[in-house]
């Protein structure tokens, strides 16, 4: 398989850019706002190509660790790193106890552009050495995510409607 | 508060996605919405034969996200929410983390603009 599924999100944000590569490249900052209403511990970051993020998330008595190794980081323009988004306690890459075939590692980029006094982000996500069960199960997931399984909503739109009704 | 988290005891999404990448299986889980149907009723609408429509409920029971009555004779097959639920619940965590952390990065974006150098660390 040549062309593997992507994940773009892009994102323009009201600040300079130098602001914005602060954002997230200062740990402190980066757990401001990283991970969705959660809250974020970075037990290490190390900014540089070969160097880790070690990220917690916590939640009520949750916690949900990941890792990233940064690959290219080009301030203030582009980061690179291989995501590894399930961890144990050691810190080594395990797989998602929910999805067994989503990728242990995705490749994610970050790119920075100015656009006048504001910043155009693109965050991109690929899969790193999956298997053909894990680019599936991922171009799956992006194919719903595309489509928005709006149809997945509407579906269950129609059966909550219809069970009210019963 | 919704939360983006794992909870164990869950149906195999792998074949939940699996069999949700059809656009025949997709419209046949709309029909279901509607309420309980035999495969005849089911393959009305479809420019399909019986046999491909059973092959897809068998895929679509497999997964999960419906079930068949096998006292009845004519075996209507029926929707599982809670199984629809878990599979869009789960798209649902992928698209918000980064949508909903780059909404709190705009957030910490306005306040570094209002104390541009040393945040207040709370």
């Amino acid at each position: 398989m040549s062309d593997l599924p992507e994940y773009i999100l892009d994102r323009e944000f009201d600040a300079p850019r130098d602001m914005v590569w602060r954002a997230w490249t200062d740990p402190e900052l980066l757990s401001r706002w990283y991970g969705p209403g959660v809250e974020t511990v970075i037990h290490k970051f190390d900014l540089k190509p070969g160097g880790v993020w070690l990220n917690e998330m916590k939640w009520g008595e949750n916690s949900m660790l990941s890792k990233m190794v940064f690959k290219d980081v080009t301030p203030p323009e582009q980061i690179v790193w291989d995501h590894y988004s399930s961890t144990d306690s050691e810190w080594n890459s395990i797989k998602n106890p929910k999805m067994p075939d989503w990728p242990a590692v995705l490749l994610t980029t970050v790119t920075f552009e100015e656009a006048g006094a504001k910043t155009r982000v693109r965050l991109s996500q690929i899969p790193v050495d999956a298997t053909d069960a894990e680019k599936a199960c991922f171009a799956q997931m992006m194919e719903g995510m595309s489509k928005g399984w709006g149809s997945g909503y509407a579906i269950l739109d129609e059966m909550f409607a219809e069970m009210q009704v019963k | 508060m919704e939360q983006f988290g794992y909870e164990n005891s869950q149906p195999n999404l792998d074949a939940v996605f699996a069999a949700l990448a059809d656009p025949t299986r997709r419209a046949i889980l709309s029909r279901l919405a509607d309420g309980q149907a035999s495969v005849n009723e089911i393959a009305a609408p479809f420019e399909i034969s019986q046999p491909a429509v059973s092959k897809h409920l068998k895929v679509l029971e497999r997964a999960g996200l419906i079930e068949r009555d096998i006292e009845e004779q004519r075996r209507p097959a029926r929707l599982k929410a809670e199984t629809m639920t878990a599979a869009v619940s789960w798209l649902e965590e992928f698209r918000k983390f980064w949508g909903t952390s780059f909404d709190q990065l705009d957030d910490v974006l306005t306040q570094m603009k209002i104390e541009p150098k040393e945040p207040d660390n709370e």
